[in-house]
């Protein structure tokens, strides 16, 4: 049985057992119907780190900041909703606040949530949870089934929010759920031009700190303002950068050294200084730099433009991030939220009768095979674990470390057909049999090569 | 002429001195060391990344410091003046050893190597001259790693440098407002070292950052800290040094920033190093005072109820102790009076059953065979009679020693002595006499056979002499050898009777002897036991009561001067703690931040 269909029998029977208990019934329910739903990422980070607008940029539309939790669900329609106590939730209206979209939340002077549902590709297969930058760990993760935390530079405060996320026995051994992200990509290189490459870098960097690389799936640099100028650049915005891509690049220069400079009187154009201040806000100063850089060396038609922004600014590589280590991970994360909250629920309300139950989720952390995996990668990316180098690329492409598709595993970067595939796998099978069987490999490297073997035998019913 | 900061932190290193506090004291003579050398440090912090490095860059229009977008910085970098441009490191020469007080080497390097080699192991920290005029009159820009790094070793060298600046630039940049982290460092910084200015740094990149500066001055102003806050461009000042701009230098903030280093800082050195020694002396002189306060007004109440509470519980004590001596000695007579009856019965039980043993055997036996075995038997069994009972006695005494003790006033460790056995003890007894064995030889035998038939002879013959035989005639013969032959039996059976008899009567003689000698040991240890006790517990009794008397004495003394003492030591108090406030009013005349210290 697979790991979601053992968890999702887990919390029935627990409801059977609690069921003259309302609050563990409620609290059953809630994680019953969230196993179904998408995968709930959160955004958490310091204040003014850009939470809101890298929200935005995922989503594809501004919205006006909250001082509070805000989820964006895929929805056929746009509505918002708050919440607030126990009671029924208020459905509010959503405006327009100059190129924003504002959710109508003055009637509320607190709320715990605020829900919008938004028609948007990206919501499809994932709910966001954009968090205020005051929230505590358990209250950001509470609710996420993964997270996204952004940060500048990693910083000791940081090491400690993502450390207490990882905080709990079975969040430890299934630390799967988080993606760190470096925001503000572009201040990080004092925005010069090619700031972006360089806090690339800067992210490979940390890709490989002992330090980061236990926390974390992933380290992936995002410039905010750019990303969000790549989905929502509109028409008008678009003319203005032109024109002043048509200035010359030594003159543009000059104005472009300072917010002030740029937003001045004294500008060798005749445009006002009102559009000038908001092409600032909207991209920044960097934003403008790279956009007329961009537009000179040919990318001049909005299109062309936008994919340069989206792929510049590091959306794209959250997007991939965002897929490989959350979308397609949902059933693990899914499994992995609710043995957290049965968890909590046999702490909190422990039963004689629910003795069994309290076994079997302790042999589900310890054995189910996706966290096998999952503690594998987590080993090998450590160094706990150490294979020969090209052993151990492969063995954490074929655990999934790169993506839990076939494909990926198998590490095709085309669309092999099924023999091919078949082939590649009985290849990799019998030698990390091999492996297994090897007497001379130490004990860490014939678990491994088991778990990877067990993985292999796991993928050959999909091609036989 | 000595500045006039200096006598008043020489007398605060006096005073400390007074009070020992030598922690105090060499942390006011090394801010006193550091005042005194002419150079002016001016430390730059900041969170990582904040623009510190390139704000000293701007600042004298150089590339001194290496600056990158990932962390680059990784140990202080001193920038000081020189006639021509030269760099050197400064290593820890002791490997492992700590930033301070371990000896260090400094290595001449090439000026544009500096950063690249200050990675490696060991730096302690870079040291950089160039020639510039802002640099002339002993200003020190120490560049330091970033607050809060991960790599904890960068903070700690940071914080190190702190200790010796005279002056901080925190660095905050302009994309956001103060956070909490840098307040909090803020903070820090204000304790080590009163001259901050905190500098807005990348305002060129941030369309908002007037807003930000207001909102940062703002959080100052709440935090109640006085720091002049200036925003700066260090981009704009490169720039503007590259083409020559003098409008663009004004536009980066520049001016302002040096006017406030070459005016606030190095001309007001004075009145920056009064500010400084102000605010060391004040916090040292503080701590001062709050032990001796507490001290005056422990003084005043609570220390007459202590003595006189200690005074009666010193009184309650000795009575005690005399009340309980009289029932452990009572205890010691009881029992060991009963210890040496009881031991005697014991003995004379063993030695009883010893004999009827004896007796038992001789009624049988005979002596003449196997009486050393029988000696050595004997000797045996009263041994171990002897030594039981006498380790019964040790035992009883032991016990009765605990019982005593548990009956004494106090418990202490060295209460029951360690051994109550008597040196000479168990002398042996008198050897068992060999009884007399007459033994019976071969000539009495012939003899008592001869008169047995005499007799025999005789009677038969006489018999027959009248059937007309002769008086030696075969029947007379034959009877003569009867009698002969039972008169010897009888004989010897007599002979072994009397064997038994004496062989009995040794045996009884022996333990006799031994029980005399036996018991009289026994009762003699047993009185050397008592006595022993009697001694040992009388001693610690007499010790105890000396003890309890001399704390009632000076406790009595105690109460009696407590009150002179007490006025002594309070006008001392009182006299010190003056002392101390004044010294105080004239740090604080120096300048340094306003604090409440009354008497």
């Amino acid at each position: 049985m697979t790991l979601d269909r053992v968890v999702w029998s887990m919390l029935q029977e627990a409801l059977g057992v609690y069921r003259d208990s309302p609050r563990a019934t409620a609290w059953l329910r809630s994680h019953a119907e969230r196993y179904t739903e998408p995968v709930r990422i959160a955004v958490a980070g310091r204040s003014r780190i850009g939470k809101s607008t890298v929200v935005n940029a995922l989503v594809g539309d501004e919205f006006t900041p909250q001082n509070s939790f805000v989820w964006y669900r895929g929805g056929t329609e746009q509505r918002a909703h708050v919440f607030n106590g126990p009671g029924r939730p208020h459905e509010v209206g959503i405006g327009r606040r100059g190129s924003r979209n504002h959710v109508e939340t003055g009637q509320f002077d607190r709320s715990d949530r605020i829900v919008v549902d938004w028609p948007a590709r990206t919501l499809r297969d994932v709910v966001l949870i954009d968090t205020p930058s005051e929230a505590t760990p358990e209250q950001v993760l509470g609710d996420a089934d993964a997270l996204l935390y952004l940060m500048r530079h990693v910083q000791d405060e940081d090491l400690k929010f993502l450390q207490s996320a990882n905080d709990h026995p079975i969040a430890r051994t299934a630390a799967v759920h988080t993606v760190a992200v470096l925001a503000r990509a572009d201040e990080i290189g004092a925005g010069r031009i090619d700031a972006l490459s360089s806090a690339k870098q800067i992210a490979r960097r940390y890709r490989r700190d002992p330090a980061v690389q236990p926390l974390c799936q992933n380290v992936v640099s995002v410039a905010g303002l750019l990303a969000v100028a790549a989905k929502t650049l509109r028409e008008d915005e678009f003319a203005a950068l032109r024109v002043l891509s048509s200035l010359g690049r030594e003159e543009l220069e000059d104005h472009l050294l300072s917010a002030d400079r740029f937003a001045g009187e004294q500008f060798p154009l005749t445009m006002e200084p009102a559009v000038r201040q908001a092409l600032l806000e909207r991209f920044g100063i960097f934003g403008v730099r790279l956009i007329t850089a961009l537009i000179r060396q040919g990318f001049d038609s909005q299109v062309k433009l936008t994919g340069q922004l989206v792929q510049r600014s590091g959306l794209g590589e959250l997007r991939d991030s965002i897929a490989v280590h959350f979308v397609e991970r949902r059933e693990v994360l899914k499994a992995r939220s609710a043995l957290l909250a049965l968890d909590v629920l046999f702490r909190m309300e422990p039963r004689q009768n629910a003795r069994k139950l309290m076994a079997d989720l302790e042999r589900v952390v310890a054995s189910a095979h996706d966290f096998r995996e999952l503690r594998l990668v987590a080993a090998l990316q450590s160094g706990r674990t150490k294979l020969p180098a090209e052993l151990q690329t492969e063995a954490l492409r074929l655990v999934g470390a790169e993506g839990v598709a076939p494909l990926a595993r198998l590490g095709f970067e085309y669309e092999a057909d099924a023999r091919e595939l078949r082939e590649a796998l009985l290849d990799a099978l019998v030698r990390w049999q091999a492996l297994a069987a090897d007497v001379h490999a130490t004990h860490a490297h014939r678990k491994a090569a088991q778990i990877v073997v067990r993985t292999c035998e796991g993928l050959l019913p999909q091609f036989s | 002429m000595a500045p006039p900061w200096l006598d008043v932190l020489d007398e605060t290193i006096g005073a400390c001195v007074t009070h020992r506090r030598p922690d105090l004291e060499a942390r006011l003579r090394e801010k006193r060391a550091q005042q005194l050398d002419p150079k002016l440090r001016v430390l730059v912090v900041g969170e990582s990344k904040q623009g510190k490095s390139q704000l000293v860059n701007a600042l004298l229009n150089a590339p001194v410091c290496a600056v990158g977008d990932d962390i680059t910085t990784t140990v202080p970098t001193f920038v000081q003046h020189a006639d021509t441009p030269s760099a050197a490191l400064v290593r820890n020469s002791s490997v492992g050893g700590s930033i301070f007080h371990t000896p260090t080497e400094r290595i001449a390097v090439p000026i544009d190597q500096v950063t690249k080699q200050a990675a490696a192991q060991h730096v302690v920290r870079a040291e950089i001259g160039i020639p510039r005029a802002l640099l002339d009159s002993g200003l020190v820009l120490i560049d330091t790693p970033g607050v809060g790094d991960t790599r904890s070793a960068h903070t700690a060298s940071t914080f190190a440098a702190l200790m010796q600046a005279d002056a901080v630039l925190l660095v905050s940049d302009a994309t956001g407002e103060l956070t909490s982290a840098e307040m909090t460092l803020l903070k820090k910084v204000m304790e080590a070292c009163p001259n901050v200015t905190v500098v807005v740094t990348k305002i060129d990149l941030v369309p908002s950052w007037r807003h930000v500066v207001e909102r940062n001055r703002a959080l100052l102003a709440r935090a109640g800290i006085r720091a002049k806050l200036i925003p700066v461009s260090s981009a704009l000042r490169l720039r503007a040094a590259k083409t020559g701009d003098q409008r663009l230098n004004a536009e980066s903030g520049f001016p302002e920033l040096v006017t406030c280093v070459q005016s606030d800082i190095v001309a007001s050195a004075e009145l920056l190093a009064r500010r400084a020694v102000a605010v060391v002396a004040s916090s040292a002189i503080t701590q001062l005072v709050t032990p001796l306060r507490e001290e005056l007004t422990a003084h005043d109440s609570s220390r007459t109820v202590a003595t006189i509470s200690t005074l009666q519980e010193a009184q309650r004590r000795v009575d005690e102790l005399r009340r309980r001596s009289a029932r452990w000695q009572n205890v010691l007579n009881d029992e060991m009076a009963d210890l040496i009856s009881d031991v005697e019965y014991d003995l004379r039980d063993r030695t009883r059953k010893i004999l009827r043993e004896v007796d038992k055997t001789y009624d049988e036996a005979d002596p003449a065979i196997g009486w050393d075995k029988f000696e050595q038997w004997l000797e045996d069994n009263l041994n171990e009679a002897a030594t039981t009972n006498f380790a019964w006695l040790m035992e009883r005494a032991e016990w009765v020693a605990a019982k005593v003790a548990r009956n004494f006033p106090v418990y202490r460790e060295d209460l029951i002595p360690g051994s109550v056995l008597p040196d000479d003890l168990l002398e042996p007894a008198s050897k068992l006499e060999k009884p007399k064995i007459e033994p019976f030889s071969v000539p009495q035998k012939l003899f008592t056979g001869l008169r047995g038939s005499y007799g025999g002879v005789l009677m038969f013959g006489l018999v027959t002499s009248l059937a007309g035989m002769p008086l030696i005639n075969v029947i007379s013969l034959g009877a003569g050898a009867l009698f002969g032959g039972k008169s010897i039996l009888d004989e010897s059976d007599q002979r072994l009777k009397r064997r038994q008899a004496a062989a009995k009567a040794a045996a009884q003689r022996h333990v006799d002897d031994f029980f005399m000698k036996f018991s009289k040991d026994v009762r003699d240890s047993g009185r050397h036991i008592q006595r022993s006790l009697r001694n040992h517990f009388s001693t610690l009794a007499e010790e105890l009561q000396e003890t309890l008397l001399e704390s009632a004495r000076s406790a009595k003394r105690a109460v009696q001067d407590d009150q002179t003492e007490r006025e002594r030591r309070m006008r001392e108090g009182r006299k010190e703690l003056d002392k101390l406030v004044l010294l105080y009013k004239r740090v604080q005349a120096l300048g340094g931040p306003a604090m409440e210290l009354t008497a």
